[in-house]
């Protein structure tokens, strides 16, 4: 166990070592750019924002797997239908990005309670098994994915405001005024959750359900309530997260699906069934997705993500804020 | 004459499509009594509570509480008309602190939390001192008293205990027994379904013996406790396999 331990700062000081900017100073015509440390710096600020969308989709996930034990493969989907409703408002109905996204995060709320409604409830009402649920989100993520494609076709697109802006020069980094009110923004909305999850009534119910949900109906928890509850959020949270998406690359029909496996690893990552565990976990695999592109090609970026995700399950199999409980 | 508090009447119910575990069973439980249920393991004791409960679904019979009709009511609706649950298992919310387990308890009057609480840790001292402890980190004795806690929290009139003594040391056995006693002093009605027999009988006022999901004998605790066949089929089976 100690010697796993050592392996990740053991890695950390192999991949500087391995650093590209080391070998420029061998060279006496190479072009200067940015030093290897600023690059760094600017990786890690990628990442922030890349983990913070990542964990603002992630969380609805997690609470939705957290209170039903259903992993919802169609939770890409949700995102997706954020970016692409906001998209239509924006560009055909000609209303003003922050109105469409505000519409979109209501859309995607009402998406999330109607499937908790018209789909999931009546299933677990019926004893449907959570192996034949997770095989009918496979199925739904196909359907809505599609349904998508035929409305928004395969063309890339992009929001008509905040497409081109120029970076705030921050010292060695730079960000521009769009990316940075999108972190903040997100890191503002996790807060938000936290809190909700740790002070208020219908938060610590819902991390009740999560913990048991016999023990929370025989608490006199309306449980079909809680997880509406729960549906409703985690739809408006992908909702916004997808938008978030949207703006800093582009719109396709299938970009949620392409962020759902980063989301998966983020809640692993951070610790199956807790919220804050998503929120770690997400931030952790958007800044090794964004800084493995210092050493390594930018296509690889996911693939060293997971990487991290199995050198985290090795050393804590439980994951970063996952807990043991104690026995007798 | 007026019904008792809380009627089981003929019940069926069973976890697999077409296997009933409760064929036929049925129980009392007066204001202000312990009722015990003992039998041995597969009898269906479990499976009555949580039937009574609404946490099973009852196939035919009918649960009645003061009368009214509650079979297959949800559980947390059977909660806010005065019946406290505690499960033989995963008692307690693990992840959440003592303090929100006990908060826990009053969901449905959240007014009522600081009245209630008080009244429970001075019933527990023990979760006065670890309120903010996660209930996962206690241990099973401890973790039986904040469940017994909880479950105290709407101020039940009924209170089903499943199995409190289970897996819990000889000297945690003595307090939850103890703390049985003394919640029914309070005015609660205990339906206590018990592995313990003998200890269960003790402090009953009236038992059950269940035997492949029927009734086999019923009586006062005393009578159980001296009955031949009882001995000789359930107390000096379990007796001897001590």
């Amino acid at each position: 166990m100690r010697n796993f331990r050592l392996l990740v700062p053991l890695l950390a000081v192999l991949f500087v070592a391995l650093a590209p900017g080391t070998a420029a100073a061998q060279g006496d015509e190479v072009v200067t750019g940015p030093g290897f440390g600023a690059r760094a710096l600017q990786a890690l600020l990628d990442g922030v924002q890349f983990g913070a969308i990542i964990a603002i989709t992630a969380v609805g996930l997690s609470l939705v797997f957290g209170t039903t034990h259903l992993i919802n493969f169609a939770h890409g989907e949700l995102v997706t239908i954020g970016a692409v409703v906001a998209f239509f408002l924006n560009i055909s109905a000609g209303l003003h990005l922050v109105v469409a996204a505000l519409i979109a995060v209501l859309i995607g709320a009402l998406v999330g309670a109607i499937l908790q409604l018209g789909l999931w409830a009546p299933l677990r009402r019926r004893g449907v098994g959570m192996i034949n649920m997770f095989i009918v989100t496979i199925g739904l993520s196909l359907l809505l994915r599609h349904v998508i494609l035929i409305f928004f076709g395969t063309r890339p697109q992009s929001y008509r405001e905040y497409d081109i802006q120029r970076a705030i020069d921050l010292g060695p980094v730079g960000i521009t005024p769009r990316d940075l009110t999108i972190v903040l923004i997100s890191v503002g909305l996790l807060v938000g959750v936290a809190l909700m999850l740790q002070k208020t009534r219908i938060g610590t119910a819902i991390r009740a359900l999560s913990s048991n949900r016999d023990l929370a109906e025989a608490s006199g928890i309306d449980v079909n309530r809680v997880v509406l509850v729960v549906w409703t959020l985690g739809g408006g949270l992908a909702a916004i997260g997808g938008v978030f998406f949207g703006l800093t690359e582009i719109i396709t029909w299938d970009m949620g699906f392409r962020l759902l496996l980063l989301m998966f690893a983020g809640i692993i990552l951070g610790g199956l069934g807790t919220a804050y565990g998503a929120m770690v976990g997400s931030f952790v695999v958007g800044i090794v997705a964004q800084m493995s592109s210092l050493w390594f090609p930018i296509d690889l970026q996911n693939a060293w993500a997971l990487l991290a995700l199995i050198l985290v399950l090795l050393i804590r199999p439980q994951g970063i804020l996952g807990q043991r409980e104690r026995v007798g | 004459m007026d019904e008792p508090l809380l009627v089981a009447d003929e019940l069926v119910a069973g976890y697999v499509t077409g296997v009933d575990i409760l064929r036929g069973c049925g129980a009392e439980l007066g204001a202000g009594e312990i009722v015990g249920v003992i039998g041995p393991n597969g009898a269906g004791k479990s499976t009555l509570v949580k039937a009574m409960f609404g946490l099973l679904r009852v196939r035919t019979g009918s649960v009645r509480l003061r009368g009214a009709d509650v079979t297959n009511r949800p559980a947390h609706e059977l909660v806010s008309r005065g019946i406290g649950y505690v499960p033989q298992r995963q008692n307690v919310f693990a992840t959440l602190t003592v303090e929100e387990n006990l908060r826990m308890g009053t969901y449905l009057r959240p007014r009522r939390f600081t009245e209630r609480r008080d009244f429970v840790e001075e019933l527990f001292p023990l979760l006065a001192k670890r309120r903010n402890q996660k209930a996962g980190s206690m241990s099973g004795g401890e973790r039986q008293m904040l469940a017994m806690g909880r479950a105290l929290m709407m101020e039940p009139e009924v209170l089903l205990l499943d199995e409190p003594s289970a897996g819990l040391s000889p000297a945690y056995q003595d307090q939850v027994f103890a703390r049985v006693k003394e919640i029914n002093s309070t005015g609660v009605a205990i339906f206590m379904v018990e592995q313990n027999a003998r200890r269960c009988l003790q402090i009953c006022d009236r038992g059950y013996v269940l035997d492949q999901g029927t009734n086999a004998y019923t009586g006062t605790g005393h009578q159980l406790l001296h009955d031949e066949k009882v001995i000789e089929l359930y107390l000096g089976t379990l007796a001897r396999a001590r």
